[in-house]
């Protein structure tokens, strides 16, 4: 009869299993090979290395690109001007040769997606105060002939009051001010910024002015298959870190041997957007996480982004089972006295907001009235501080949709947020509007724990700065909160209302609700694994003829029985790592903590059912000469596992369910997908019914099971 | 006619609940002894001491010279010469007839499946229930798992049987069948020790009764002496109101 059951589920592991399957199909594009026409020397865009290679920006940016869409470029570095003649007479396919996209050269090209940004800057000595063109009066500025550099210098100099003296060639206007003879010099941004990688001693401490783009270009109105695969190609390589990779091989800093080639856990916010949330294809994007990505490409280390939930985030940092945390986090005082902050990252502020139809606009409308905030939020720190001077109440929630859905429900009149979150959630479709302007609140940090990840911490600091110097950090911002020089790009964070019918949601949310089921499932059966085992030792010890035994079981089953689901997870993931220093991931604490709880029960009723075989059959077995141990196999154990299939069926379905708790430790099962979903499209009310429908459907199927396997089992 | 048990200053106390006060006795090969006596008397403790299914408090219990009270011995070697028989049959519910009788000697004797059938089946026979090899135990009579529970404590092949009330719980037409069985095993030379209120059995089989009351024995004799001639005063009270319903 055992093996009837072992036979039953190992039928539906195989039906589960089978729901799962998703075959995917991919088709490789035919290789082609295009002609591609660039600079002689022109670094950090194009240059012959010592090898006598060619290498740079543009010629890794392209073969990237090609690798990426599966065809072949012969670049051919013939200069600047006979490239871009080649390809007007159509000798060559296209041209990448930092290119500035200009309304002239529109009229006779095809642009490519524009890859990267440039512009005039200003460096000064490394140990020099100045710090931008007003401390210029007066003093002496060095310029290279016939640069964009020198004709913005030009226009600038009699606002600003500075003399100018003019070099043939960038070496000598370098020398000039590392020397002390300029204060000051003008160059483009990235050739200045290469320079400094290469050693001069220099620094950036302007913006860039007279900002452009490079573009990849093909002869007007040809090639049009190309420039498609050049956009395509940029695309994926921006998004698969490629690109900054590139960007920073030759602009950055020199990566921090320190933390070269290391993976750190970072956790985040489940619901942060737009700084951290789920997209459509249930990868974490959001500033933060666009931001962590990009330093750790930059920096060279790898980066496991857990999406945890923030308060879990920031104890799992507490207690060493992560080692950073950036998730939209203000540092405050009260924090710093337990981590160690980055330089600021980003600067918010607090904004209240209220119900659409609601007439509050002031602060002071508030006295005697409920309002909305979020636990641990730089928002909800700023409530509290005008609590008292305007006289209402607060009402705490752990995450922004029910934060927001409390003010729209009319329970609380007003809710904080952070101004960019508010925006964001607004934009996705919550009925609620600002009313009041940004307050000022502490900007956000990454964190580390105090006295810990000092490399992390210091190799942060060095890539937010290159990522500020290259512009990928003014790229990312305004991916998310749009600007006023690519105004196109914001539509991709806001690109998501799509269809928000049942089926719409469900065809959106498709891959990410089976993958959190089949964690679920996973979850379940592994644990109901170990909590069988765990609970037919236990149950056994109880029965054995040892009072030792029979108290330890005893004593198991009241400690693990009587604990809180919830509280034994927070313990087994946040606790045991702070004793012992020794990381858990998520999924063995989750398995550990379903075994001790779900195995108190299964040794409950394992003891139950061993104790209601009638004591004559024990004793006629050993009467018989069988030992203990054979009594209880051949005879007992047969006839209470009889008795006991009710309630392990009972149980394996109280464990499916149970497996949702564990979204508390920011496991990726059904319910924690359901939470990430919600973060992004906030459709609370049709997201948990499908959620909710998804479990049912599964436990209808574990109920016809049982009732099967128990038909069976009947003799 | 040699000795075979000897149970000297048996005491067995439950809590502060004195059930056994000091019992001796003697059985020697080949004798069947009955044990009589009023409920609650300690009759049932006493069988089930002999084969330590109860723990006794202290004394010895001495079988073929070896003291099996003793907490060094292995009592499940021990058991296995020594057959039980209970009151409610005991038999395995999980198990099938022929199965029941089959799994001490496969388990304990390492014999073969087909070995132990065999034997099983020779078993059934002599208890008259050769044709219920295959059958389950819920799908026999009282009677019938009686006999059966008699041939599988026979299977181990013992040289003393215990038999604690096996008629207590039968219909009185299924008594017959059972006490046959139990004649015929005493007629081939088995040692018995019998609990029972079957007072014809003890009257025709038994050699020797021991009338047992409040945790002593209190009289002991040949069938015709404690029946016809019983001294003790209890005994005669004990007698009196069972014979004379």
């Amino acid at each position: 009869m055992t093996q009837k059951i072992v036979k039953a589920i190992g039928w539906v592991t195989i039906l589960l299993a089978t729901f799962f399957c998703i075959a995917q199909t991919t088709v490789s594009a035919q290789a082609k090979t295009y002609q591609i026409g660039t600079d002689v020397t022109y670094p950090p865009f194009e240059f012959a290395n010592k090898q006598n290679k060619y290498v740079g920006i543009d010629i890794d940016i392209m073969n990237a690109i090609a690798k990426e869409e599966g065809f072949k470029v012969n670049i051919k570095p013939v200069g600047f001007n006979a490239a871009v003649q080649s390809v007007q007479s159509g000798q060559l396919d296209g041209v990448i040769a930092g290119m500035t996209i200009t309304p002239d050269r529109k009229a006779k090209f095809d642009f490519g997606t524009p890859y990267f940004r440039t512009g005039v800057v200003m460096a000064v000595g490394k140990n020099s105060n100045i710090k931008g063109f007003n401390q210029l009066r007066g003093k002496r500025v060095a310029l290279k002939t016939g640069t964009a550099a020198a004709d913005y210098a030009n226009s600038i100099k009699k606002k600003y009051g500075f003399k100018t003296v003019t070099f043939d060639d960038s070496n000598n206007m370098y020398e000039d001010v590392t020397t002390g003879n300029s204060v000051a010099c003008f160059e483009d941004k990235p050739v200045m910024q290469y320079g400094i990688k290469q050693g001069l001693k220099l620094k950036i401490v302007t913006a860039p002015a007279n900002t452009g783009w490079y573009g990849f270009a093909v002869k007007k109105g040809q090639n049009k298959e190309l420039r498609e695969k050049f956009n395509t190609g940029l695309k994926k390589i921006q998004t698969n870190g490629t690109y900054d990779k590139i960007v920073g091989k030759y602009l950055g800093t020199k990566t921090n041997p320190k933390v070269k080639g290391k993976t750190f856990t970072i956790g985040t916010d489940v619901t942060f957007p737009p700084f951290e949330f789920a997209n459509k294809h249930n990868k974490y994007v959001g500033i933060d996480m666009d931001l962590i990505r990009a330093i750790a490409n930059e920096q060279g280390f790898k980066v496991k982004i857990k999406p945890v939930g923030f308060n879990a985030a920031v104890q799992s940092l507490e207690s060493g089972q992560i080692d950073g945390v950036i998730s939209g986090m203000s540092i405050t005082n009260a924090r710093k006295a337990q981590f160690d902050f980055s330089k600021p990252y980003f600067t918010s502020g607090v904004v209240m907001a209220i119900s659409k139809n609601s007439k509050i606009t002031k602060l002071s409308q508030l006295k005697g009235k409920r309002v909305a905030i979020k636990t641990g939020t730089s928002a909800a720190d700023y409530a509290n501080s005008i609590k008292k001077k305007y006289g209402f109440h607060t009402v705490t929630f752990d995450d922004s949709n029910n934060m927001y859905q409390d003010v729209t429900t009319g329970n609380s009149v007003a809710c904080f947020e952070d101004h960019p979150v508010m925006k964001y959630a607004i934009k996705q479709g919550t009925k609620l509007k600002i009313v009041t302007k940004p307050a000022e609140s502490a900007p956000y940090g990454f964190a580390v724990k105090k006295g810990h990840n000092q490399a992390l911490l210091a190799a942060f600091n060095t890539g937010l700065a290159d990522l500020k110097a290259s512009g990928t950090y003014d790229n990312i911002k305004a991916t998310y909160l749009g600007t006023d020089d690519k105004g196109s790009v914001n539509k991709t964070a806001a690109n998501d209302s799509g269809d928000r019918s049942f089926i719409g949601l469900i065809k959106q949310n498709q891959g990410a609700l089976l993958s959190g089921l089949k964690e679920t499932m996973w979850l379940t059966i592994v644990s109901i694994f170990f909590a069988t085992v765990f609970g037919i030792i236990v149950g056994l010890l109880g029965v054995v003829p040892s009072k030792f035994g029979n108290g330890v079981s005893s004593v198991l089953i009241y400690i693990f029985r009587g604990m809180p689901l919830l509280v034994l997870a927070l313990f087994i993931y946040t606790g045991i790592p702070s004793l012992t220093g020794q990381k858990i991931p998520a999924f063995i604490a989750g398995v550990v903590t379903l075994t001790f709880n779900e195995g108190a029960y299964i040794a409950a009723f394992v003891k139950g059912g061993i104790n209601a075989v009638d004591p004559g059959q024990m004793e006629a077995a050993r009467s018989l000469g069988l030992p203990f141990g054979k009594s209880m196999r051949r005879v007992i154990l047969p006839q209470g596992i009889r008795i006991m299939v009710p309630s392990f069926i009972n149980q394996f379905i109280i464990t499916l369910k149970d497996t949702s708790i564990l979204s508390i430790i920011g496991l990726m099962e059904l319910t924690q997908t359901g939470k990430i979903i919600i973060a992004r499209n906030l459709e609370g009310f049709k997201v948990w019914t499908i959620v909710a429908i998804m479990y049912l459907v599964i436990i209808t199927l574990l109920t016809w099971l049982s009732n099967w396997v128990q038909r069976r089992i009947k003799v | 006619m040699s000795e075979k048990l000897r149970v000297t200053n048996l005491v067995k106390t439950f809590g502060t609940n004195n059930v056994l006060k000091g019992i001796n006795l003697t059985v020697n090969e080949n004798e069947v002894v009955v044990i009589i006596g009023p409920s609650g008397s300690g009759k049932s403790t006493l069988l089930r001491a002999l084969n330590r299914l109860e723990e006794p408090t202290s004394g010895s219990i001495v079988i073929d010279n070896v003291d099996i009270a003793s907490k060094e011995i292995d009592i499940d070697t021990v058991r296995e010469n020594i057959g039980m028989v209970f009151q409610h049959f005991n038999l395995f519910n999980n198990l099938s007839v022929g199965e029941n009788i089959m799994l001490a000697p496969v388990e304990l004797k390492k014999e073969s499946k087909d070995q132990a059938a065999q034997q099983a089946k020779q078993l059934l026979k002599t208890v008259g229930l050769e044709e219920k090899f295959n059958a389950t135990v819920q799908s026999l009579s009282g009677g019938q798992q009686q006999r059966v529970a008699i041939a599988r404590a026979l299977a181990m092949d013992p040289d003393i049987m215990l038999f604690d009330e096996p008629t207590s719980a039968l219909d009185p037409e299924m008594v017959g069948d059972v006490l046959a069985v139990m004649k015929d095993l005493a007629r081939k030379g088995m040692t018995m020790v019998v609990v029972t209120h079957e007072m014809g059995f003890a009257k025709e089989v038994a050699d020797r009764v021991v009338f047992v009351d409040d945790g002593q024995i209190l009289e002991q004799g040949t069938p015709d002496q404690m029946f016809e001639h019983p001294k003790n005063e209890r005994l005669q009270d004990f007698l009196n109101k069972i014979l004379n319903v």
